[in-house]
C-alpha cells in the first residue's frame, strides 16, 4: 500500500481492461468490505444457521454465526414432562443419530436412580448396537451432505442409500425411521426383530462397499483435496479451550473418546479404534468420520457375535412398565402401570453430569431432580454447540466457497444445537 | 384426636422414644403415627385421619415396637417413655405388603374409569410400598357398582376398603349418623343406616376423605381427571366463616372446591353448600364494559362514569351514594371507599349484601357474604345499612348511584337519573345502569376476605378474569384517574399494605407469599 | 473419581471461597463465592495437579423459593487426568451476575450467552453479551420456572406510537 491510500469515499470510475491497464502504479482500487448475509435459509446452510460475513472480495473478514432458528424449547418442555415422556423430545435433537441421544439420557436417569448397574445384558448389547448404527447414519449424513455441496452428487445418493437401509432396519425394531423413542429407563422397549442380525449383517456388507466406493470417490480426487486439504485448520489446544470433542475433536489432534476413555454399557468388551488426525482441517475430519464408521461396523459385529439371550427391561414396577397381560388382569399392575404413566417414575432428588460418546462429540446430560416424577431441570450439553462456536474463530481469513466444506465437515445438526 | 386431648390437661409432660434408631422428644399423648410424620418418617395409613377419631381397622399403619410380641397399629398406640419404635424392618416392610395384598384382593380393576385415580391412597401405597405382582388368580368379589346415596354421593361399593373414614365423618362432623357398614368379613359393605339417606349438608366431606374411589360427588363425577387439575389455594366465599379451600380448576374452568386444613377457621370440612360456590364463577358472567346497554371500551366507559359521577358531585354531592359490597374484597372495599371519601366526596356510603340464611353450630354461619368485618372495618362507623339504602330510594333522596358488586338492597330505582354498576354477573341491575363495568371475582383476583373471628385471609387469583373484568380496586384506581387524581396502584399488595396502615384491626395480617397453581399431577399425589 | 480436585481446592482456598463440596453418583462438586468464580476456575485450570483444562458446560439452574435464587455451573474436564469436575455459584434474584470466563476458554462464550439468553445471569467481561438462542425482540428469560409455558411474545420491535391495545393502568 503507498502512503496516500485513496479513501474510501473517493472513487474513480475504470471502464474496460484497458483502462485498468493503464491505471498508474501508485493507484489502487478502493476497496471496502461488504455486509453478505448466508442463511438462513440457503441450501448450504443446513440445520438452519444464519452467517452474517463481512467479506472483502472473496475473503470473510468477520463472521457472526447465528444460531437458534430451530429452538424448539426442549429444556421447557422436559421441565413439564415426566422422565418418560422425555424421550421423544431426546430423539428430536441430534436427529440423525436419536438412538445415541436416547441412550445419553436414559444412562442419565439411571444413574441419579442407582439403577445403572441393573440394567439387564441384552438390552445394553441392544443399546450398544442401535447406539452405533445411529453413529453410522450421523456420519453418512454428514458425508454426503458435506459431498453434494462439493457438487459430488454421486457421493450423496451413495451414501443415502447405504443411510436408508440402515434406517429401515431401525424402523422394523422401533417403528421409526428417525424419532425412535426405542430406549426407556431400565433397558429398551422392544427386543430386536428375530431376523435383525442377519440383516444387519447384509447390511453392512453393502455398506462397506458403498463407503469403499465413497473412499476412491473423494480421498484421493484432486478437486476434493483442494477444497478441503488446509482449510479450516483447528489446533489441539483450540479443541481443548473451547470444547471440541467428537471427530471434530479427534480430527485437532485430541483423542479423547468417551467409549474409550470412561466406557459405558458394555463398550469396554469391544475390540476397537479411534482414529485420530493429526492437522485438523478440513480433510482431517473427513477421514475421520470416514475411518470412525469402519470402526462402529467392527463393534456392531462383535456385539452380533456376542449378543446374549435374556430379558430387555429392568424387571422393577417402580421404573419400567409391568406386562400388559398383568396391567390388564390385575389391580395391582394396573396400579403401577397407572403411576407410572401419570406420575411418572420417582427419582430422588440429586443431580448428575452424565456423559456418553454422540454422534458428535460428548453428548452430556446435567439433570436436576426434586424428587418428583418429572426433571426440574434437564440440560442438554450439546456437542456441536461448542463445535458450531469454533466457526467463529476458523472461517475468518477464509474465502466464501470454503465455508461450505467447513460447515458440512463440523456438522453442525440444528436439532442438537438449538435444542 | 384422642392424643391431643389428654396433652391439653394435666402438665406438658415429654416423652423420649427412639424411632428407627434414632432418640426423639414428644408431648406425652401424641400417637406414634404422628409423632413419625413431625419427624417426616413415613407411614402408611387409609383408615386414620387427622380430624377424626382412630379406630385402627385398616391395620396399615402397623409398626414394630421392641418387646411387643406383634406389630401394633401407630394410629391408635400413644409414645410411652423408652419406648423403642421400628418402622423399617424387613418384618415391618413385609406386614405393610401383606396388608396391601389383603387391601387388593378384591378391589376392582378400576383405575381407568375411577375418579379418585391420581389421587388415591391406595394407589401411592401401593406403589410406595408393595410394587409386587399379584399372587391370586381367583375371581374377585362382586358388590353393587352405583349406589345412589343421596343428594351428591354415588357409593361404588366394590372399590371402597372398608376404612369407616366417611362413618366418622358423618359421626363426628355433621353429628348425623348416616351412613353404616353392613354384614361382615369380604362381603362386608358401605350403605346408608337403615331409613336414612347421605343428605347430611358435610356429606362431600365424604369423599375427600374417602381413600379411594369409591364415595364420588356427582357434581365432579367423570368432569375432570385429577391429575389436570390446577391447585390453588383461596377462600370459601359462601358464608362468613371463610372456610379455607383449595380451588382446583384445568383449563381455566374452576372444576371443584376442597377444604384446605386450617385449625382455627374450618378445621379439615367444609360444608356442601359453600362447595358448589364455584359454580357461579361461570355462570352469565358481565364480560364487557356497557355504556347504556352497549358494549363499549373500557377507555370510554371510564371517561363516562368519570363524566356521569363529576356531574352528581358537582351538582349536590348529597345526592350521590356509593353502595359497598359485603361480597368483595378488603382491597376493593378500601380502593372504593378511598374513591367516595376523597374523589366523589360523598358520606353516603351504603353496606349491603346477600340477605342471611341458615347456620348451624358446626361451620355455617348465618351472615352469607364473606367479608362483612372486612367490609364494617373499612367503610368506618359512618357507613348506613341496606335498610338506610332502600329507604332512601324510596324517598327519592339519591340521585346518583356508583355501586360495587351484587345488591339485592339497590331498589326501588325509579328515582335514579344515574346508576353505575360494577357487577360481575348479568342481572335487572345492570340492565338498568348508565354504565355497568365487568368486575372480577373472588377466585380471579388475588386480595383479602375478613372472616366473622376477624382473621384476615389470602385469597390467590386460580384462573384469568373472565373476558374483560378487571379487579375492583383496579376500576377503583382507573377511575380515580379518569377523574383527575394520581393514584398509583401496580397491584393488589400495594392496596393491601396502604390499608393495613389505615384500618385497625387489619395491622396483624400479612399478605403471604405469592401462590401460583400448583398441577396436582405432580404435587406427589396427596391422598 | 475426583477426590484429588477437592483435596486440592481445599489446600488451596482456606479463605471461604469454596462454601461446600460434595460427591454424588460419581460426580465431584464444589459450590464456590461468587465473588471468587473467575479466580478459583482459572486455578483448576493451571494446577498441575488438577489440570482442568478442557471447557465441557457452563449452565444456570433456577432453584425458584431457594435464596440465592440461580445457580451457575460450570463443568470442567482434565484431558490428561481424565477427571471432572462440577462447579457451582449461588446469585441472587435481583440481578444475578457473576464474571465471565471467556478469557480463560474460548468456548465459554456462547455458553455464557445462553445462560443469559435463558435466564437472565450477566456475565461481567463478556465480550459480547446478547441473546443467542432467542430472537431480539424477546422479551423476558425463557427458562426461569415463573416464565410461563404459554402465552404470546411480541413477533416485531415495536416503534413508539403504535398500541394495539389499552394500556395498563
Amino acid at each position: 500500500m503507498n502512503d496516500h491510500a485513496p479513501s474510501p469515499t473517493s472513487r474513480r470510475v475504470v471502464m474496460g481492461f484497458g483502462d485498468a491497464a493503464n491505471l498508474p502504479e501508485d493507484d489502487e482500487l478502493p476497496t471496502e468490505s461488504m455486509p453478505l448475509n448466508m442463511g438462513p435459509s440457503h441450501p448450504a446452510m443446513h440445520g438452519t444457521v444464519r452467517m452474517v460475513l463481512e467479506v472483502e472480495g472473496e475473503k470473510v473478514r468477520t463472521v457472526d454465526v447465528q444460531i437458534g432458528f430451530l429452538h424448539r424449547c426442549f429444556e421447557k418442555e422436559a421441565e413439564n414432562a415426566t422422565w418418560t415422556q422425555i424421550f421423544p423430545y431426546t430423539d428430536r435433537l441430534n436427529y440423525v443419530s436419536p438412538m445415541l441421544c436416547n441412550v445419553g439420557y436414559a444412562l442419565a436417569v439411571e444413574k441419579l436412580l442407582d439403577i445403572d448397574d441393573k440394567i439387564p445384558e441384552r438390552a445394553q448389547f441392544i443399546r450398544v448396537i442401535v447406539g452405533e448404527i445411529s453413529r453410522i447414519t450421523d456420519h453418512l449424513t454428514c458425508l454426503a451432505a458435506s459431498a453434494m455441496e462439493l457438487a459430488a452428487f454421486t457421493v450423496f445418493f451413495y451414501l443415502m442409500k447405504a443411510r436408508e437401509w440402515l434406517w429401515e432396519l431401525l424402523e422394523e425394531v422401533s417403528g421409526a425411521r428417525l424419532t425412535h423413542s426405542y430406549v426407556r429407563i431400565g433397558g429398551v422397549v422392544a427386543d430386536l426383530t428375530d431376523d435383525f442380525c442377519p440383516k444387519l449383517r447384509d447390511i453392512l456388507g453393502r455398506c462397506r462397499a458403498a463407503i469403499a466406493d465413497v473412499d476412491k470417490m473423494l480421498t484421493s480426487n484432486r478437486i476434493f483435496r483442494d477444497r478441503m486439504d488446509g482449510i479450516g485448520i483447528i489446533t489441539r489446544d483450540d479443541a481443548i479451550g473451547w470444547g471440541l470433542t467428537g471427530p471434530v475433536g479427534r480430527s485437532a489432534g485430541l483423542a479423547y473418546d468417551v467409549r474409550k476413555d470412561h466406557p459405558y454399557l458394555v463398550y469396554d468388551r469391544f475390540d476397537f479404534d479411534v482414529p485420530v488426525g493429526s492437522v485438523g482441517d478440513n480433510f482431517d475430519r473427513y477421514a475421520v468420520r470416514l475411518e470412525e464408521m469402519r470402526q462402529s461396523m467392527r463393534i456392531l459385529e462383535q456385539a452380533m457375535d456376542r449378543l446374549p439371550a435374556g430379558p430387555i427391561l429392568l424387571d422393577d414396577a417402580r421404573v419400567a412398565l409391568p406386562p400388559k397381560r398383568e396391567v390388564y388382569n390385575t389391580i395391582e399392575s394396573m396400579i403401577a402401570h397407572f403411576k407410572l404413566i401419570m406420575d411418572g417414575i420417582v427419582v430422588p432428588p440429586g443431580e448428575i453430569y452424565s456423559f456418553t460418546e454422540g454422534g458428535n462429540g460428548e453428548l452430556g446430560f446435567y439433570i436436576v431432580s426434586d424428587g418428583t416424577g418429572r426433571p426440574w431441570k434437564c440440560r442438554v450439553r450439546p456437542p456441536c454447540f461448542a463445535n458450531t462456536a469454533v466457526l467463529n474463530k476458523i472461517l475468518p481469513g477464509l474465502f466464501i466457497a470454503d465455508i461450505v466444506p467447513t460447515f458440512g465437515m463440523i456438522n453442525m445438526i440444528g436439532g442438537e444445537c438449538d435444542r | 384426636m384422642a392424643g391431643e386431648k389428654q396433652a391439653a390437661s394435666g402438665p406438658r409432660a415429654k416423652v423420649k422414644i427412639v424411632i428407627d434408631g434414632r432418640p426423639h422428644e414428644f408431648p406425652a399423648g401424641l400417637t406414634i403415627l404422628e409423632a413419625c410424620q413431625r419427624v417426616g418418617i413415613k407411614v402408611p395409613f387409609f383408615c386414620w385421619h387427622p380430624g377424626l377419631s382412630a379406630p385402627a381397622v385398616c391395620r396399615q399403619c402397623l409398626v414394630e415396637i421392641r418387646g411387643f410380641p406383634k406389630p401394633i397399629p401407630s394410629c391408635y398406640t400413644p409414645v410411652a417413655d423408652k419406648m423403642e419404635v421400628i418402622t423399617n424392618s424387613p418384618k415391618v416392610l413385609d406386614v405393610r405388603r401383606q396388608m396391601l395384598e389383603f387391601t387388593l384382593l378384591n378391589h376392582p380393576i378400576d383405575c381407568p374409569i375411577c375418579d379418585k385415580a391420581g389421587e388415591c391412597l391406595l394407589q401411592k401405597h401401593y406403589f410406595d410400598w408393595d410394587v409386587r405382582l399379584a399372587r391370586n388368580d381367583g375371581s374377585k368379589v362382586r358388590k353393587a357398582k352405583v349406589v345412589d346415596l343421596g343428594r351428591h354421593i354415588v357409593l361404588d361399593q366394590e372399590r371402597c376398603i372398608l376404612c369407616t373414614r366417611c362413618i366418622r365423618v358423618c359421626n363426628e362432623v355433621a353429628r348425623q349418623p348416616d351412613l353404616v357398614m353392613a354384614f361382615r368379613g369380604d362381603r362386608q359393605l358401605l350403605t346408608t343406616a337403615p331409613g336414612q339417606r347421605l343428605d347430611n349438608p358435610y356429606s362431600l366431606n365424604t369423599v375427600d376423605v374417602c381413600p379411594v374411589g369409591a364415595l364420588t360427588a356427582k357434581d365432579f363425577r367423570f368432569s375432570m381427571r385429577a391429575w389436570e387439575l390446577w391447585a390453588t389455594p383461596s377462600v370459601c366465599p359462601g358464608c362468613a366463616t371463610g372456610c379455607n379451600i383449595e380451588i382446583h380448576a384445568a383449563h381455566d374452568v374452576i372444576r371443584r372446591l376442597i377444604p384446605r386444613p386450617n385449625p382455627a377457621v374450618n378445621k379439615y370440612w367444609m360444608c356442601d353448600e359453600g362447595r358448589l360456590t364455584y359454580k357461579r364463577v361461570h355462570q352469565d358472567r358481565l364480560v364487557a364494559p356497557l355504556v347504556a346497554g352497549a358494549p363499549a371500551r373500557w377507555a370510554a366507559a371510564l371517561a363516562e362514569v368519570a363524566r356521569l359521577m363529576a356531574w352528581a358531585r358537582d351538582k349536590s354531592p348529597s345526592s350521590l351514594g356509593v353502595v359497598l359490597s359485603a361480597q368483595t374484597s378488603n382491597e376493593d372495599l378500601f380502593a372504593f371507599s378511598r374513591l367516595a371519601s376523597e374523589h366523589l366526596r360523598t358520606d353516603r356510603v351504603y353496606l349491603a349484601g346477600a340477605r342471611e340464611g341458615w347456620c348451624d353450630e358446626i361451620l355455617v354461619s348465618a351472615d352469607k357474604n364473606p367479608n362483612t368485618t372486612g367490609a364494617k372495618l373499612i367503610g368506618g362507623p359512618t357507613v348506613r345499612t341496606a335498610a338506610d339504602l332502600k329507604q332512601d330510594l324510596k324517598i327519592g333522596v339519591l340521585k346518583a348511584l356508583l355501586v360495587l358488586g351484587e345488591a339485592d338492597a339497590v331498589s326501588p330505582l325509579d328515582s335514579l337519573q344515574t346508576l353505575v354498576v360494577l357487577a360481575s354477573h348479568q342481572g335487572p341491575l345492570v340492565t338498568a345502569a348508565s354504565v355497568a363495568l365487568p368486575l372480577a371475582m373472588w377466585a380471579e383476583t388475588d386480595g383479602t376476605f375478613t372472616n366473622r373471628q376477624g382473621k384476615v385471609q389470602r385469597l390467590h387469583a386460580a384462573i384469568a378474569p373472565a373476558g374483560q373484568s378487571r379487579p375492583g380496586w383496579e376500576i377503583a384506581a382507573r377511575l380515580a384517574r379518569a377523574m383527575g387524581a394520581a393514584w398509583t396502584y401496580a397491584n393488589a399488595k400495594q392496596v393491601f399494605s396502604e390499608a393495613r396502615d389505615k384500618v385497625m384491626l387489619m395491622s396483624g395480617a400479612d399478605w403471604g407469599r405469592p401462590e401460583s397453581p400448583v398441577q396436582l399431577r405432580f404435587a406427589n399425589s396427596r391422598g | 473419581m475426583a477426590k484429588i480436585v477437592l483435596d486440592r481446592l481445599a489446600e488451596q482456598f482456606v479463605a471461604g471461597e469454596i462454601t461446600e463440596t460434595g460427591s454424588q453418583h460419581g460426580n465431584e462438586w464444589a459450590r464456590v463465592n461468587p465473588a471468587h468464580w473467575r479466580g478459583v476456575a482459572q486455578f483448576l485450570r493451571d494446577d498441575p495437579v488438577t489440570a482442568l483444562n478442557m471447557f465441557i458446560d457452563l449452565t444456570c439452574v433456577d432453584r425458584l423459593g431457594r435464596t440465592p435464587r440461580f445457580d451457575v455451573v460450570l463443568h470442567l474436564y482434565s484431558v490428561d487426568k481424565k477427571h471432572r469436575v462440577r462447579l457451582l455459584a449461588g446469585l441472587p434474584e435481583d440481578d444475578p451476575s457473576v464474571d465471565s470466563v471467556v478469557g480463560l476458554w474460548p468456548g465459554a462464550n456462547w455458553f455464557e450467552r445462553e445462560a443469559f439468553d435463558l435466564y437472565g445471569v450477566r456475565f461481567l467481561d463478556h465480550p459480547d453479551l446478547r441473546r443467542i438462542l432467542m430472537y431480539p425482540e424477546f422479551v423476558g428469560h425463557p427458562l426461569r420456572k415463573d416464565f410461563p409455558k404459554e402465552g404470546r411474545q411480541p413477533l416485531l420491535r415495536r416503534f413508539p406510537g403504535s398500541v394495539d391495545e389499552e394500556p395498563a393502568p
